[in-house]
């Protein structure tokens, strides 16, 4: 199976959506203040005895990468290349050999929320969690930097980071990219057993025909089942849409599932679903079923609902405590060179937010420079939305609401 | 207990003192390591829970941050929303407890009774009993999904002999839960029981058998009574981590009428953020399975263990 | 059917001098070991009869296979006249006081002994519990459970528990085995008295000599899995029939030698032993002729000190050096090494007031023709003669 991650994102080429996401800076902002005004987290609570104190923004920790030549990366599972054996990741020994920099790569995030539970106390008080390039999913990176939890990066020492494809530079969260760089892109969309759904899906009124009730499994995430459903409703979900849509969009989903149609509600198991045969018809990641069929003979068939699909990205961040930002700074730097980029692309099949990294990969397998999913067409790209950054509070009651349904 | 013992002790010394002191000293010395474990990891967690089940969030703060509060309506809102998922927890588990019982005395009494003074084949029987823990809680439990799919042979078998109508199935529905459940907490039933039917004096059998009871009575009024310590301790060792288990309603449940009390709790926690819920959710979980627990030890009770 | 046999035994079982327990040709092997050997008894209804022999005789498979707890490899077994080979233990109107009395330890005294009334549906439960505690005198302490009892306590449980079910076979496992020895001598009156009060067949299993010719009208000695000999134990002990009984039943100063005459008209056997010639009685005699043990009782032998001269009717062996001296009151026992022929035990009454013979006195042995015994030759003068008190 593959990596997943969560959802959320920012893309290429729209830019129509995102620039309507960006008037939101101004909410961004505000929520930046409040969070440096009280913080109580899983830190705290584990802690026992939290107090939920106010806290100051915590501040950059001391850049020493001019001692220390070390950068640590921590990122999802199967993300960056690897060699045959699966035992050593090309492009990052390259690196090493290149700037002289010790690379310690760990593939220790499998969960947004997780991930941020395990990190958010030392990122509170300012301290090195043991990272200096963290990947997380649009959302998560927002409140990152919403918090004051990333450091600012320098674009002057960061000369590839002008190749990031125009429609990713300027999103919502962090406009202008000075915090993060994206790594890579997805969407969600529908999939499906070929051999089961034989006339395939091509919309979601297709995913609730009765023929296929009981064997109908959406994704635990919320940005992309309530993203799909919402663009099936006429609702742009990067657009300022209204409780109503969500709540209609919900709505929908509620039915579904108490109804039976829908048969589990799952986050990166409904691979194993597809591959046993319980689930044929699927709200999946384009990525994965790339994956699956390498395993299945291409038995399954992922596409773009003609209502539109959901696009996410994932972000690298240079957490509050980390020391060595100008060591980090130097590694996305080098991800961002074109041909680097088109290695990476070719082995982890997802969308690269690289410019010039299509025609580097003509060099590295000219098919794969064809592949829609790594290399999308403005088509494609143009019936696709990044789902709007939600403020806390709506974040809080949206999750909480979505997770009712999905009775959790 | 072990304090009690202590003061028992102590107290019996009474006559001599100095050495009623210095015993006083060496229990406490004794006690120490012990009282520090507890307090460090269970009491001051449990007081951190109950603070934070009272939390509220800070005004205009971030997802996740909360501040100290005195808000018993959390719990007010906790089980307003959350109760069907409580009392199906305490259902599921109680069915995984009976099924697991229902499977695992036979077992357990097999390898204490049938394999007596075979200790090869006890032992492996045991490692039998055991291999599975082997591997990896959440391994076994997506082996059950595998093993309960649609295209799998349960499923096709039966179908095949019509013991299952043609659309049915068994993933994703309570009966994968409790048999997941079942599953994997099933060695927590056979060992305890195991070890008491391993106690049991087959004399005693026999004496049963020469007071005209057939084997069945015999069971019914020997075999059965003296093994509950161990069919208590069992029950217990299955039923509670099964009401707060959230792994198989996870995986082998489906997300309208599976949901356990510790799949909310874990949502809440690691999703939402919603910590004071959490803690509420995992506070009432507690505090009735202390409850539960307390009526059944004082039901099944003393009297019957010797 | 159960239920009826036992409450009300069968007539046959009832009537006194019908054969309660008969066993034909029984035969139980272990893989190679065969612990009991075609074995042939029967136990008349309303006797105490005890089954005596060391461990590892057979007694406890014997008992174990009448209880119903272990089935037969070959013979049959029948009580009461009915066939019961091949039925279970629960279907037996046959009740057991085991060794370790089994008592149920979750159920209180008064349970325990309610436990088989149950097991068969007799009425007036209550009543005849309260009656079986009674007959043992345990009657006070019907709500206690078993662990809060003596040990004597426990085995009277045990006891009425069998009791109360008014067996057409009472089967008693070394049941005053783990007593001490004072209650223990205690317990055989009491278990004599109750029998003879119930009237029950009793059955005795045990390795202590003087616990079964304390209790039982009948003893069977048995040893390798055979019967050795069978009879009252006055009968075993003054005519034993082999060299093991007469080691095993009390003491016996047995010597080897060969029969050289016969004497007709009086009945009796000319032997040598060692060129010295005693008489044996024929008809005390298991060989008339060849390789004998002849054998005596200690109380039977006395001693001849300095001049002393033995009676008309006596045999006379020695002389020997007295070795040791034990001064026990009642008797004092000697310890005489004739040369040639080893050790004697020599008990003698005192009569006169202490030990007249010092060690080291030279002395004759001296005993009535009367009551000298012959064996078999072939048979090891010591077999049966292994310290009993360290078994168990």
């Amino acid at each position: 199976m593959s990596p997943h991650r969560r959802p959320l994102p920012a893309d290429p080429r729209v830019r129509a959506l995102v620039a309507q996401a960006s008037h939101r800076g101004a909410l961004s902002r505000r929520s930046f203040l409040a969070g440096a005004l009280g913080t109580a987290g899983v830190g705290a609570l584990l802690a026992a005895c939290g107090t939920g104190a106010p806290s100051a923004v915590p501040a950059p920790a001391e850049d020493l990468s001019s001692s220390k030549k070390l950068v640590r990366w921590a990122n999802w599972t199967q993300y960056l290349d690897q060699d045959e054996e699966g035992t050593s990741y090309p492009s990052l020994e390259a690196f090493e050999a290149q700037s002289g920099l010790s690379a310690t790569y760990a593939e220790d995030i499998d969960d947004n929320d997780t991930f941020y539970g395990k990190i958010s106390g030392q990122l509170k008080n300012g301290q090195d969690i043991g990272y200096d390039v963290v990947t997380l999913t649009d959302w998560m990176a927002a409140r990152l930097i919403r918090l004051g939890y990333a450091q600012k990066l320098h674009k002057s020492r960061m000369p590839n980071a002008e190749n990031i494809l125009p429609g990713l530079e300027h999103v919502d969260f962090d406009y202008g990219r000075t915090h993060s760089l994206t790594w890579q892109s997805g969407f969600a969309g529908l999939a499906w057993d070929k051999e089961k759904v034989p006339r395939g899906l091509h919309s979601l009124e297709d995913l609730w025909d009765p023929d296929l009730a009981g064997r109908v499994e959406v994704l635990s995430e919320m940005r992309d089942t309530i993203g799909l459903i919402m663009l099936s409703q006429g609702v742009d979900p990067s657009s300022n849409w209204s409780d109503d849509d969500f709540y209609d969009a919900l709505e929908l989903l509620k039915r579904k599932i108490e109804s039976g149609h829908i048969r589990q509600v799952r986050g990166n198991a409904y691979t194993q679903d597809l591959a046993s045969g319980d689930a044929i018809a699927v709200i999946g990641w384009s990525g994965d079923i790339t994956s699956l069929n390498y395993e299945a003979d291409g038995r399954f068939e992922f596409a773009i609902p003609e209502a539109g699909g959901t696009l996410w990205s994932d972000n690298m961040l240079v957490p509050v405590g980390s020391p060595y930002l100008r060591n980090a700074e130097e590694l996305m730097n080098y991800y961002y060179d074109p041909e680097v980029a088109a290695q990476v692309a070719a082995w982890v099949n997802y969308i690269t937010p690289v410019e010039g990294a299509q025609e580097a990969m003509v060099a590295i397998d000219p098919e794969l420079a064809e592949d829609p999913m790594i290399f999308p067409t403005p088509e494609i790209l143009s019936n696709v939305s990044v789902f709007r950054t939600l403020t806390p509070d709506q974040e809080a009651r949206y999750n909480g609401e979505f997770l009712t349904v999905i009775g959790a | 207990m072990s304090i009690t013992a202590a003061l028992g002790d102590s107290t019996a010394s009474a006559v001599a003192a100095p050495p009623l002191r210095r015993a006083r000293r060496a229990h406490l010395v004794l006690l120490g390591p012990g009282l520090v474990y507890l307090v460090l990891f269970f009491v001051v967690p449990v007081g951190a829970l109950l603070a934070t089940s009272l939390y509220v969030p800070v005004p205009g703060g971030d997802v996740g941050q909360f501040q100290p509060a005195f808000h018993w309506q959390n719990y007010v809102d906790a089980l307003t929303q959350f109760w069907p998922a409580v009392l199906r927890s305490f259902w599921f588990a109680l069915l995984a407890t009976v099924a697991a019982l229902v499977i695992g005395y036979p077992i357990a009494y097999v390898i204490a009774v049938r394999a007596r003074g075979r200790p090869l084949l006890q032992g492996l029987l045991l490692v039998l009993v055991v291999a599975p823990f082997f591997t990896s809680f959440i391994l076994r439990t997506i082996a059950w999904k595998q093993i309960l799919a649609d295209d799998a042979f349960v499923v096709t078998a039966l179908h095949f002999l019509h013991l299952l109508p043609p659309d049915a199935r068994l993933t994703a529905t309570p009966f994968a839960v409790v048999s997941g459940l079942t599953y994997n907490f099933l060695p927590f039933m056979v060992l305890p029981i195991f070890a008491a039917l391993g106690r049991l004096d087959s004399r005693l059998l026999e004496a049963g058998a020469d007071l005209y009871a057939s084997p069945t009575t015999t069971f019914r009024t020997i075999t059965w009574p003296l093994s509950m310590p161990g069919v208590v301790a069992g029950t217990l060792l299955v039923f509670i981590p099964a009401a707060g288990d959230y792994v198989n309603a996870s995986l082998l449940g489906n997300n309208t009428n599976t949901t356990m009390v510790g799949q909310v709790i874990d949502a809440r926690f690691f999703k939402v953020l919603d910590y004071p819920t959490a803690a509420a959710l995992s506070v009432v979980l507690m505090v009735a399975i202390l409850l539960l627990v307390g009526a059944y030890v004082r039901r099944s009770g003393t009297e019957d263990l010797l | 059917m159960t239920s009826a046999a036992a409450t009300s035994p069968s007539p046959t079982a009832a009537r006194p001098g019908g054969a309660a327990l008969e066993l034909e040709g029984v035969t139980k092997a272990f893989g190679q070991f065969v612990a009991v050997d075609d074995l042939a008894l029967t136990i008349p209804s309303g006797s105490f009869f005890a089954l005596l022999g060391p461990s590892g005789c057979g007694k406890t498979t014997t008992l174990r296979m009448v209880a119903g707890l272990e089935q037969p490899t070959a013979g049959t077994i029948r009580l009461g006249g009915q066939d019961v080979t091949g039925t279970r233990a629960h279907q037996r109107p046959v009740n057991t006081v085991f060794q370790s009395y089994a008592l149920f330890p979750h159920l209180t005294v008064g349970q325990n002994v309610a436990f088989g009334l149950k097991r068969s549906g007799a009425r007036d439960v209550a009543r005849r519990v309260a009656d079986g505690l009674d007959l043992v005198e345990l009657g006070h302490l019907a709500d206690r459970k078993p662990a809060q009892l003596s040990g004597g306590q426990q085995q009277r449980v045990a006891l009425a528990r069998a009791l109360v079910n008014r067996p057409a076979l009472l089967l008693l496992d070394e049941p005053l085995g783990a007593l001490d020895l004072k209650l223990r001598r205690q317990m055989q009156l009491e278990l004599k008295r109750i029998q003879t009060e119930v009237g029950l067949t009793f059955v005795h299993v045990t390795h202590d000599q003087e616990e079964a010719m304390t209790m039982a009208d009948t003893v069977a000695v048995m040893n390798h899995g055979r019967i050795e000999q069978l009879g009252s134990p006055a009968e075993l002990y003054e005519l034993p029939q082999t060299a093991f009984v007469a080691n095993f039943l009390g003491q016996s100063n047995l010597v080897p030698g060969t029969v050289t005459d016969r004497l007709l008209k009086r009945g009796l056997l000319g032997v040598d032993v060692r060129g010295t010639r005693v008489l044996v009685p024929a008809a005390r005699a298991v060989r008339q002729t060849g390789a004998v043990l002849v054998g005596a009782r200690p109380e039977k032998m006395r001693l001849l000190v300095g001049d002393q001269a033995p009676g008309h009717d006596e045999n006379v062996l020695g002389p020997g050096i007295v070795t040791d001296v034990s001064f026990l009151g009642v008797s004092t026992q000697y310890q005489v090494e004739v040369p040639g022929l080893g050790t004697f035990g020599v008990f003698a009454q005192n009569l006169l007031g202490g030990a007249t013979v010092p060690v080291g006195t030279s002395v004759g042995l001296a005993w009535a023709v009367d009551f000298t015994f012959g064996l078999d030759g072939a048979q090891a003068r010591d077999d049966g003669t292994v310290d009993l008190d360290d078994e168990l």
